[in-house]
């Protein structure tokens, strides 16, 4: 077998394309060269795309899911560290137990808790399965988010979505099969890293007239912008029979042309001016707190039904180290409704069953409260990240509804049954895609890497 | 049969002594026994067994936990349980979820349970169960490598001096590579292609070697110079001209992790780090023998100096080893000294050997030769040396820095700097106090009767915002201040020492201690002895350049090749382990590897040797009998087209626009602007972080290797290098990818770059001729590098004059800002069309690749 840096020729270009969008890189790509993957899933899916609501900067689950009557009979009083003396810390020192603010109740039939800042979430209770047990092994923002996006906390891996891409291929040949709204700067979250660029993730904004950067015309006229490209590929026909019919050349001829039907598509696309007026409402769209993550999530819904197999929301706003019961109910307000109408839309559209929803942090935050500067009274204390253990919930994509799985200790500290680390998470979603997590692969340096590297074991119990 | 076939066998010494004091059964009390059967066995058997047992599909680390000996030999790297040492015993640092070692993976057990364990170990840990089979020996034994076996592969081997081959065509050969190459093709009964014409070669060496096409003057100079010396002026101009640093030394900042910013959290910028850039960009224009150009970025600091200059570069060289992907916020701060040391190791293992080191980090390489000793042996050496120190922000660390011997002539400068910047602080403090008092008078005002209150609340806010201004610009003033120069680099800690395994890579959990030392299957002889108190950094550079080192010579001539010819003799060009690929040539590997070291260690004359030959003045042309024999080119019976890298596609751009300003060296990140820093104040939780909302306005300018690269994603006016397959700031990679993706083409077709570059192109052509054919011919020379065609000359005419029609049409060009150029000119309309053809021009396949 090669390694990934095989060269080209145009048969396997062909097939590259054939399951790429429109794209072709001119080494390292060919199915043949480095993968082992035919685009096709490896057993029968429960689901064929995933939509990962990404809530950037940590949520507070003792908060939101997962409260403890230990922290808040001692809200205010220190309490003991549970954690590794090796570490540093800073706002925290002082080790008081924050308690929670905000009433979580059980709800629905299932009666899986949920704060009542999420009440539209809560509508929703017997829809999603929450999971109580997620673990993660970085207590810090960028490599915590690496980690979570590529499986890798450091180093340069393919994002989840990629390695989704590469493995099932794409089901519309007009759209990239990995769209990721309102990312975060590190390119890495969404890169293909070995991967053939094709399934890198392309990023998008709600904004509808630069959804995706370059795509507004800079020639004075529609006309002659169409001109100028038949020039250019005039030129580039003339050059391609000189060099007959590499495959990089024909490559950057198609691209053109796609890239000029996307300065069309695209705005279509995130056109949300056909959309009900229900639907709009449904997704808080035109209300200020919630319109942008609203469209955002809409969006998703849409490309996800038009064939796109990984769509990705990020939404910050989350990492409250100061005065997290002042902060947290503007952070729910921006997303709770959003979150839950893509559920509600997807289930109306008969979506559901086929469209595995995330919603998670990259880690979570400590049931102890952190204050930075070392004077301000206990309630406006913020919470420090926590990576041991947090909450993320699923829906859909054959995920058992309405099941609470995972448990943590008195404090809310270790998971004591029902973890999920990050690798199992990635092997449970891969599964539910029909995909191998130790099959599918990619030999790059001379070994075969894996999104779960040499992790990751499918949750068995939280499948419906 | 193999009477005389002595295997060298090294085995972990800790383990064996262990194995066999155990063999014999152990007698347990009737209360020990019960305490086991109750407390311990279950437990075991409930959450350990499935893992780590005879009846585990795959034992995890290498350790059994289903006998005494398994507990006491431990895993890859340590014993489980030491008896009587609870301190001692990883068991139960996994079972408390210490340290990062959490076990059992699916919760934490009861504190009930843990108890117990350590009470059982306090007991001395009795354990009535012997080895049931022998699979545990198996199961150490497979932990050795069979360094002589391991030996026989080709990159092990020692570089061989080869006789330059015969071939049947000997008019062809011109550089000996050219014998090489035409055997190899003979052998295989191909005909190589025809040399590529003048204009292609021309512009082929030139983006080569400088990153940038050809002027019209140098195209003339070179068609017009019929001696045959014409090719070796050129390329002796290129390899003379400082744009050939600046373009090799960005292919081996690829191989350095190298940012403007250190990790990658909250943007902390790295003040020093175009320091290390610089000498790079030095180092490969005055043609540093590669030898010592290993020995200053491993082991600089510790080398003797004649000059300032020499001590200055050594220490700045040493940046090689700390410019990288370094997690600086990481609370943990031994945690955070392993990760470096492994980032070090793994970086050097790639960049001169060829090597995946960093994979023996947990256990012995799966595929090479390559054990636990090894890569513990090379860690010892960088854990001794230091790299990183606490600094007093939050839980940060930050990268060491030393200063850097001063000039006189720079010491007068920093002291007339000086005495400017204190008046600059005094006018600061002039100011603030100037709004201080303006702001108690307006205090006065408002507490009177007649007071408006509107007039005043803006008043205030005016005055508010000057005072935070001054602010901003006061802290940026003081944190800047003219200082000695400095560089970010390494040096020896007074404790060096030898280290110890680290438990899967875990700084907390340690195994047997390993004496320093170099990668065993490499080596030629028993490691350097490393002298008290030093880390081993020379020795490992006196290693890595020796000319016995079988690795070194070949991964850096193979790096140099591909760069040239598209694909290295050996395509993993990171990676010369067995699971690599093997070399198409691998004579002409060795011949050239052995070039390289006897000729001083010179890269500029490898080079020139290189792109002399016959085999790189080929055409790029299809040959359908050669394809069929060889579809992938691998005896290069052609040359290799090549995508242009990010930096080629932006410099040409503004090459060919005559918008390229040369400006050399100097930081990236223009951190003179207030506005593109935060968190200046002493002592913040933060470190000093960039923003960067404001650039120098020549930096658009810029040969592209000076502007300053960012971990996440490239800033303006960068950003095409996250379209164009940059190398991750975060990855060490010595070849680039070369992909087309819809976004590229994007790209080319509406991005200020190509804009603005064409309207530049446009406005020039416009001045320097009044006919249309002239100018047009200069438009083909400049952007193609060739004369025009007179088909082409007919379809630019008749595109121009449908752009004129269409341009009336859309009535006032330009509703983009770029284009405001054009509605100062003249005739907008003839204007309008000689800019979209030159941006026709430029999103071409001809443009953006060489041939």
């Amino acid at each position: 077998m090669s390694d990934d840096t095989a060269f080209y020729t145009r048969r396997q270009w062909l097939q590259a394309t054939a399951c790429g969008f429109g794209s072709v890189a001119l080494n390292g790509i060919a199915q043949a060269a480095g993968g082992h993957n035919s685009g096709k899933p490896h057993f029968k899916p429960k689901a064929t795309r995933v939509i990962f609501l990404f809530m950037q900067g940590g949520p507070s689950q003792i908060d939101l899911f997962d409260p403890k009557d230990y922290i808040n009979q001692r809200h205010g009083k220190p309490i003991s560290s549970p954690l590794n003396k090796n570490l540093l810390q800073v706002g925290t020192e002082k080790f008081l137990a924050l308690g929670t603010s905000v009433p979580v109740r059980p709800r629905g039939e299932s009666g899986t808790k949920i704060s009542d800042l999420m009440p539209n979430l809560a509508s929703i209770a017997d829809d999603i399965c929450l999971l109580r047990g997620m673990n993660a092994d970085n207590p810090q923002h960028a490599p915590a988010e690496l980690q979570f996006h590529t499986g890798s906390m450091n180093d340069v891996r393919p994002s989840m979505g990629s390695w989704i891409s590469y493995g099932l291929g794409t089901e519309n040949q007009n759209l990239p099969s990995f769209i990721t709204v309102h990312p975060q700067a590190d390119v890495r979250y969404y890169g293909s890293a070995f991967l053939p660029a094709s399934h890198q993730g392309t990023k998008l904004t709600v904004d509808s007239k630069a959804p995706i950067d370059n795509l507004s015309r800079v020639s004075p006229s529609e006309l002659i912008q169409r001109q100028r490209l038949d020039m250019v590929q005039r030129l580039n026909r003339r050059h391609l029979q000189s060099s007959q019919n590499e495959a990089g050349m024909q490559g950057m001829i198609e691209a053109m042309e796609l890239a000029y039907r996307m300065q069309t598509t695209t705005p279509d696309l995130v056109d949300l001016s056909r959309e009900s007026k229900a639907t709009l409402e449904l997704y808080g769209i035109g209300d200020p707190a919630t319109d942008r993550n609203g469209r955002a999530c809409l969006l998703a819904r849409r490309m996800s039904e038009a064939g796109v197999r990984f769509v990705q929301v990020t939404m910050g706003g989350w990492d409250h180290h100061g005065n997290v019961r002042g902060n947290l109910p503007g952070s729910c307000l921006g997303s709770d409704r959003p979150a839950a109408a893509l559920v509600k839309d997807l289930k109306a559209r008969g979506l559901l069953d086929e469209t595995l929803v995330l919603w998670s942090g990259e880690f979570g935050r400590t049931p102890w409260s952190q204050d930075l500067s070392g004077t301000s009274p206990i309630d406006v204390h913020g919470r420090e990240h926590q990576p041991q253990s947090f909450c993320a919930w699923m829906a859909g994509g054959g995920i058992k509804p309405g099941l609470t799985y995972g448990e943590t200790d008195d404090m809310g500290f270790h998971v004591t049954s029902g973890k999920i680390h990050i690798h199992d998470l990635h092997a449970t979603i891969l599964h539910q895609l029909g995909l191998d997590h130790t099959r599918l692969t990619w030999r790059h340096l001379g070994r075969d890497y894996r999104l779960t590297d040499v992790y990751g074991n499918v949750i068995n119990e939280i499948l419906a | 049969m193999h009477a005389r076939r002595f295997l060298i066998v090294i085995a972990f010494l800790s383990i064996l002594p262990v194995l066999q004091a155990s063999e014999k059964p152990v007698d347990l009390t009737r209360e020990e026994s019960d305490f086991f059967e109750a407390r311990i066995r279950p437990v075991l058997v409930r959450y350990c067994y499935e893992c780590h047992s005879s009846e585990s599909k795959k034992i995890k680390g290498s350790l059994r936990l289903d006998h005494r000996e398994g507990l006491l030999a431990g895993g890859e790297t340590g014993p489980a349980v030491v008896p009587g040492d609870v301190q001692q015993s990883l068991l139960i640092n996994a079972l408390r979820y210490d340290d990062g070692l959490e076990m059992p993976p699916s919760g934490k057990l009861s504190d009930e349970v843990i108890g117990n364990f350590e009470k059982w170990i306090k007991m001395g840990a009795p354990d009535p169960r012997t080895t049931s089979s022998s699979t545990t020996t198996a199961s150490l034994k497979s932990k050795t490598v069979d360094i002589e076996a391991g030996r026989k592969h080709w990159a092990y081997q020692p570089v061989k001096k080869y006789a330059v081959p015969a071939v049947s065509d000997t008019s062809w050969p011109i550089e000996p590579t050219d014998h090489f190459i035409l055997a190899s093709l003979e052998k295989a009964k191909i005909r190589p292609v025809a040399e590529a014409d003048r204009h292609t070669w021309l512009r082929r060496v030139s983006l080569d070697l400088n990153g940038l096409p050809p002027t019209p003057e140098q195209i003339q100079a070179f068609i017009s110079d019929k001696s045959p010396e014409a090719w070796a002026r050129v390329v002796d101009r290129l390899l003379a001209s400082p744009a050939y640093g600046e373009r090799w030394a960005r292919h081996w900042l690829d191989m350095t992790g190298y940012a403007d910013q250190i990790g990658t959290s909250n943007n902390v910028f790295a003040e020093h780090a175009w320091r290390y850039r610089d000498y790079l960009i030095d180092a490969f224009n005055v043609d540093k023998p590669f030898d010592r150009f290993i020995t200053e970025q491993i082991a600089g600091d510790l080398l003797p100096w004649d000059t300032a200059k020499q001590r200055s570069d050594n220490l700045v060289a040493t940046g090689f080893l700390v410019l990288g992907d370094i997690e600086i916020v990481n609370p943990d701060k031994l945690q955070l000294e392993a990760d470096l040391a492994d980032l070090q190791l793994t970086k050097t293992g790639m960049v001169f050997l060829g090597q995946t080191l960093g994979c023996v980090r947990c256990h012995d390489h799966k595929f090479d030769p390559i054990g636990l000793e090894d890569y513990y042996g090379l860690a010892g050496i960088f854990r001794s040396t230091r790299s990183v120190e606490k600094i007093d922000n939050g839980i940060w660390s930050g990268i060491t820095v030393a200063k850097l011997p001063e000039s006189p002539e720079a010491r007068q400068k920093r002291m007339n700097a000086a005495s400017e910047h204190a008046r600059l602080l005094d006018s600061l403090k002039e100011s603030k106090d100037k709004l201080t008092r303006q702001k108690t008078d307006m205090e006065k005002a408002a507490g009177k009767m007649d007071a408006d209150k509107d007039a005043l609340k803006k008043k205030e806010d005016e005055l508010g915002r000057k005072m935070r201004g001054v602010d901003r610009r006061t802290r940026h003033a003081q944190y800047f201040k003219p200082a000695e120069p400095r560089a970010f680099a390494v040096s020896d800690m007074p404790s060096a020492a030898d280290t110890q395994i680290t438990v899967r890579g875990n700084a907390h959990a340690l195994g047997a201690k390993v004496p320093r030392g170099m990668v065993r299957v490499i080596s030629w002889s028993d490691s350097a002895d490393i002298p008290d108190g030093q880390s081993g950094r020379l020795e490992l550079a006196r290693w890595l350049a020796d000319e016995q080192n079988p690795l070194t010579a070949r991964v850096t001539v193979n790096r140099i090749w591909q760069k040239l010819f598209g694909e290295g003799l050996v395509r993993s060009v990171d990676y010369f382990g067995t699971r690599g690929e093997k070399p198409s040539h691998p004579e002409l590997l060795d011949h050239l590897a052995m070039q390289f070291m006897q000729g001083g260690w010179s890269q500029k004359r490898l080079i020139r040797s290189l792109v002399l030959s016959r085999t790189y003045r080929l055409g790029n042309t299809a040959d359908a009998k050669a394809s069929a024999i060889d579809p992938e080119n691998r005896l290069l019976w052609r040359m290799n087209r090549q995508r242009l890298d990010a930096e080629a596609i932006r410099d040409s751009m503004l090459a060919v626009s005559g918008e390229l300003r040369v400006i050399r060296g100097g930081p990236g990140m223009p951190l003179e602007f207030p506005e593109n820093s935060s968190s200046l104040e002493p002592k913040a939780v933060n470190p000093p972080a960039y923003s960067l909302v404001k650039f120098r306005p020549e930096q658009e300018f810029q040969r592209t290797v000076y502007l300053p690269v960012i971990r996440s994603a490239q800033p303006e006016p960068s950003n095409l290098r996250d379209l164009f397959d940059f190398t991750q700031p975060a990855q060490i990679s010595g070849r680039r990818s070369q992909t087309i993706v819809p976004t590229q083409a994007l790209f080319l077709l509406n991005n200020n770059l190509p804009r603005k570059s064409s309207i530049a192109l446009a406005k020039q052509l416009l001045n320097q001729s009044g006919q249309n054919d002239k100018r047009l011919a200069e438009l083909w020379l400049r952007v193609y590098n060739r004369p025009i065609t007179a088909s082409e000359m007919d379809e630019a005419i008749e595109f121009l004059q449908q752009i004129k029609v269409s341009g009336q049409m859309a009535g006032k060009s330009g509703d983009n800002p770029a284009d405001s150029a054009i509605s100062q000119s003249g005739d907008s309309s003839e204007i309008l069309a000689l800019i979209e053809l030159c941006h026709a021009l430029l999103g071409t396949n001809e443009f953006i690749f060489r041939q």
